[in-house]
């Protein structure tokens, strides 16, 4: 690779200051730090320092999307196949799949990197790796038949709006990925809702989502409900193996805690904040199964045992790659429990209550974004407090 | 006996580890001290160049405490004065030549243990050694006229390649017991010295701790023995300065003594050393191979300072770190699986195995980024502070928030773990000092 550093050593005088092409400097170092590690030495603070930077932690949560992508392209594949009648093998679901999303996913990259840039030049900061999360995230929380301008705009609309006009990567308040889905979630409902968008197959096919079947109907046992779906196998195993309609990325819960696994291993997602979630939505589906008994309520989502939450919808993927994004979640180790909690808890809510809006995770993870510093102001108090007894004494 | 248990921190395990044993060197033709490095204080010299100093004998003053002065670490002939912007002293050069030293009273153990504030303190002061004394909050040179509420000693180096105390406390066991027993009369309260292993002495209660860095450093004995309040007075004595101020009280005059571990992954002979106060670094590392290109660091590798080979020892220093100074450009090197001989992380992102030594060198290892919080310096913070809610107020230059977030508490040298293992590369313990600065003018 001696060339390609050749290359950029020879074209580095016209990005830096006094070249030709100054204003884009941004652009060029970016392109020379990621493909070359920086040399830069340390100047201030300790003359060592550890391996790990930013470029790494966000390359890694890529990496942690990779079993979901590889997986989305094969469902959408299979779910293609299935719609047409056709049996396939999984190398053509795969195969198929992936010609599907492929545009969906250059549309994103394309988009964001423009908008990083743009804003990197015009605002002269450094270009922020955080943006390739979010154009890996946003795809895999499209339905497969998202028409590709829509993901642009909505790739738009999640990087400018929630992002950069905090003032870029560290100082946003909600997750950019999940502001981009919700912004087409409320723009135009009827690509991202509703049983018309989830198989791209022909045209006027209709299959719903998991979390679709017991919303839609009344005074049912909602577990018997889903196994009586003839359509698609909606059994647990099924929808925690992720062969079921749904965004491209978020259907398979086994692939999604390999994720998380690899997340959680290296440190870079908080544990607590997934454990917290667990626990709140176990708890919460608890309290609404036990409603659903005495209350003799007609409202068949109430009856959705936990696990079955935990299977559908968006609430793993949303829990595992939107809801420990660093910065827009509680940042104390009691405030994470605390927000993990509530995710969970609001998701079961949201899903049971308000059946418009079946997909609770995305609603409750934004809701719970504008709370995280609130949490953590309590937490933090109750340390000051610990710390103002201890003076007064 | 209270036993300290630190569970966050991390030893780093860095290459080029010193040996034990001491080793004398040959001595420094010059030596230095360097006025304007000690925080807070306004230098005024004392001699001029040609003049004739001894060891112990005065060479500069601060202008806002008159009685503190610095002792001269050599005999000999003032070299070079060298002024700063502002007509600051920089630096004061000594030509070294014999080992006279002034003399004065000198005490028996006894005497000692009888002997009160005053004579102490006035003994202390008049053998120019009263800076070896600091005090917290912001870790500076202490002003002889506080009492101190405490006095702490850290009896255990936790600093990557810092000198081994064990073994010199035990050979200096009377010097240092002398110098606890002076130190414990100029405190109403008591001399807090805290070691690995329990030690024997009178005079001062001795606790003991375990875990990893900065359990040795003495802002977290403190915080862990009995947190420092707003406008709380502590002074803190490094374990060897105590040797020295016990050997002026024995002998009558100054031994300017020091051990320095010498170490590092650039250090082709690391060792330990006994050298004299303020000695040049070329003599300090006089049997090192240079021949790759190093950075030299008077201090350890987390919080000492670049010198070059003909500065000095820092005045608080004992050690010298060698680091390689070479960084080369992995292509796609932020996909690279890593292992045990390319990186070395705090998180669990690279490959990385056991508990092998690793060669650091001086790369960044990546671009300042605004800060996302991943819990690494929590987990490397042993203080029951939340460091960065602390760091925001310190930004936002909010001292009434700074205030209730612990900042009295806060030492920089306590958070450079954090900048060392921050992915965003901050440096967190500048920010801290920003945050003490504040506080000090404003508070």
């Amino acid at each position: 690779m001696k060339w390609l550093r050749k290359i950029l050593d020879k074209v580095a005088p016209t990005f830096e200051e006094g070249g030709k092409l100054e204003k884009f400097y941004p652009v060029f170092e970016a392109t020379d730090t990621i493909l070359f590690s920086t040399d830069e030495r340390t100047h201030s603070g300790p003359h060592i320092r550890d391996s790990v930077d930013i470029k790494r932690v966000m390359i890694l949560v890529v990496v942690a999307l990779i079993p979901c992508y590889v997986f989305g392209a094969m469902n959408v594949g299979y779910q293609m196949a299935m719609a047409l009648g056709q049996s396939s093998t999984w190398w053509e679901n795969l195969l198929s799949g992936a010609l599907k999303i492929l545009p969906i996913i250059a549309v994103a990259f394309a988009s964001g990197a423009f908008w990083e840039l743009l804003f990197a030049v015009i605002r002269r900061h450094p270009v922020s790796e955080g943006f390739l999360v979010t154009c890996a995230l946003i795809p895999l929380v499209m339905p497969p038949t998202i028409p590709l301008w829509q993901v642009a705009v909505a790739t738009t609309f999640g990087i400018v709006i929630g992002k950069e006009i905090f003032g870029g990567v560290g100082m946003n308040i909600f997750n950019p990925a999940l502001v981009a889905r919700a912004f087409l979630f409320f723009t135009y409902p009827g690509r991202i809702s509703g049983d018309k968008v989830w198989v791209a197959g022909p045209d006027g096919y209709s299959g719903a989502t998991a979390l679709a079947v017991p919303a839609a109907e009344v005074s049912q046992d909602a577990v018997t409900l889903l196994d009586s779906v003839s359509q698609f196998d909606f059994s647990w195993i099924n929808m925690f193996m992720g062969w079921i309609p749904g965004s491209i990325g978020e259907t398979s819960t086994v692939w999604i805690m390999v994720g998380a696994l690899f997340l959680a291993v290296t440190g870079i997602a908080s544990w607590r904040v997934m454990a917290g979630a667990i626990l709140g939505l176990t708890g919460m589906a608890v309290l609404t199964n036990f409603m659903a008994e005495v209350t003799g309520s007609t409202n068949t989502m109430l009856t959705l045992p936990a696990h079955y939450h935990l299977v559908m919808g968006g609430f793993a993927f949303g829990v595992v790659f939107m809801a420990t994004e660093p910065v827009t979640g509680a940042h104390t180790d009691k405030g994470r429990w605390i927000y993990g909690i509530f995710i969970g808890g609001l998701t079961v809510i949201i899903r049971s209550i308000n059946p418009a809006y079946p997909e609770g995770a995305m609603l409750a993870i934004l809701l719970m974004n504008a709370f995280a510093s609130l949490i953590d102001y309590f937490v933090i108090r109750g340390n000051i407090k610990r710390r103002m007894v201890r003076y007064a004494q | 006996m209270n036993h300290i248990v630190i569970k966050k921190g991390h030893d780093i395990r860095i290459a080029g580890i010193p040996s034990k044993d001491v080793v004398s060197i040959l001595g420094s033709d010059t030596i230095a001290i360097a006025p304007k490095t000690f925080r807070g204080v306004k230098p005024k010299r004392m001699v001029s160049e040609g003049d004739n100093v001894q060891i112990g004998s005065p060479l500069f003053f601060d202008k806002t405490k008159p009685e503190v002065k610095w002792a001269s670490p050599a005999n000999g002939t003032v070299q070079t004065i060298q002024f700063g912007a502002r007509h600051v002293i920089e630096k004061i050069e000594i030509k070294v030549e014999g080992s006279d030293a002034l003399s004065g009273q000198s005490f028996s153990s006894d005497q000692l243990a009888s002997a009160d504030r005053s004579t102490i303190l006035n003994r202390i002061l008049e053998a120019n050694l009263f800076p070896l004394i600091r005090q917290r909050p912001f870790n500076k040179v202490a002003n002889p006229k506080d009492s101190p509420r405490d006095i702490f000693i850290s009896a255990v180096n936790t600093a990557p390649l810092a000198v081994d105390l064990e073994p010199i406390l035990e050979s200096e066991k009377i010097a240092f017991q002398a110098g606890v027993t002076a130190l414990s009369k100029l405190t109403d309260g008591s001399v807090v010295v805290t070691s690995r292993k329990s030690m024997d002495l009178q005079h001062a209660g001795v606790q003991t701790i375990s875990g990893p860095h900065p359990a040795g450093n003495v802002g977290i004995q403190i915080h862990y023995t009995k947190p420092i309040k707003p406008h709380d007075i502590i002074w803190t004595v490094d374990a060897q300065h105590v040797i020295t101020l016990g050997k002026l009280f024995l002998t009558g005059s100054y031994q300017p003594d020091v051990i320095v571990s010498v170490g590092g992954s650039g250090a082709t002979n690391p060792q330990t050393v006994s050298a004299k106060v303020g000695a040049s670094i070329g003599s300090l590392i006089a049997n090192q191979e240079l021949d790759e290109p190093a950075r030299l660091v008077s201090g350890d590798v987390l919080t000492g300072h670049t010198v070059e080979k003909d500065n000095f020892l820092g005045f608080y220093d004992s050690s010298v770190s060698i680091i390689l100074d070479s960084v080369d450009r992995p292509f796609m090197g932020m996909l690279a699986l890593g292992n045990n001989e390319s990186k070395y992380s705090l998180t669990h992102t690279f490959l990385t195995f056991g508990e092998k030594l690793f060669n650091f060198n001086t790369a960044q290892n990546g671009e300042l980024r605004a800060m996302v919080p991943i819990n690494v310096w929590e987990k490397v913070l042993p203080m029951d502070v939340y460091p960065n809610a602390l760091y925001r107020a310190i930004l936002a230059q909010d001292i009434e928030e700074m205030e209730q977030l612990g900042m009295w508490e806060c030492d920089d040298e306590d958070f450079a773990l954090c900048s060392f293992a921050c992915p965003s590369k901050i440096d967190v313990g500048a920010v801290i000092r920003d945050g003490l600065n504040l506080l000090e003018a404003e508070g």
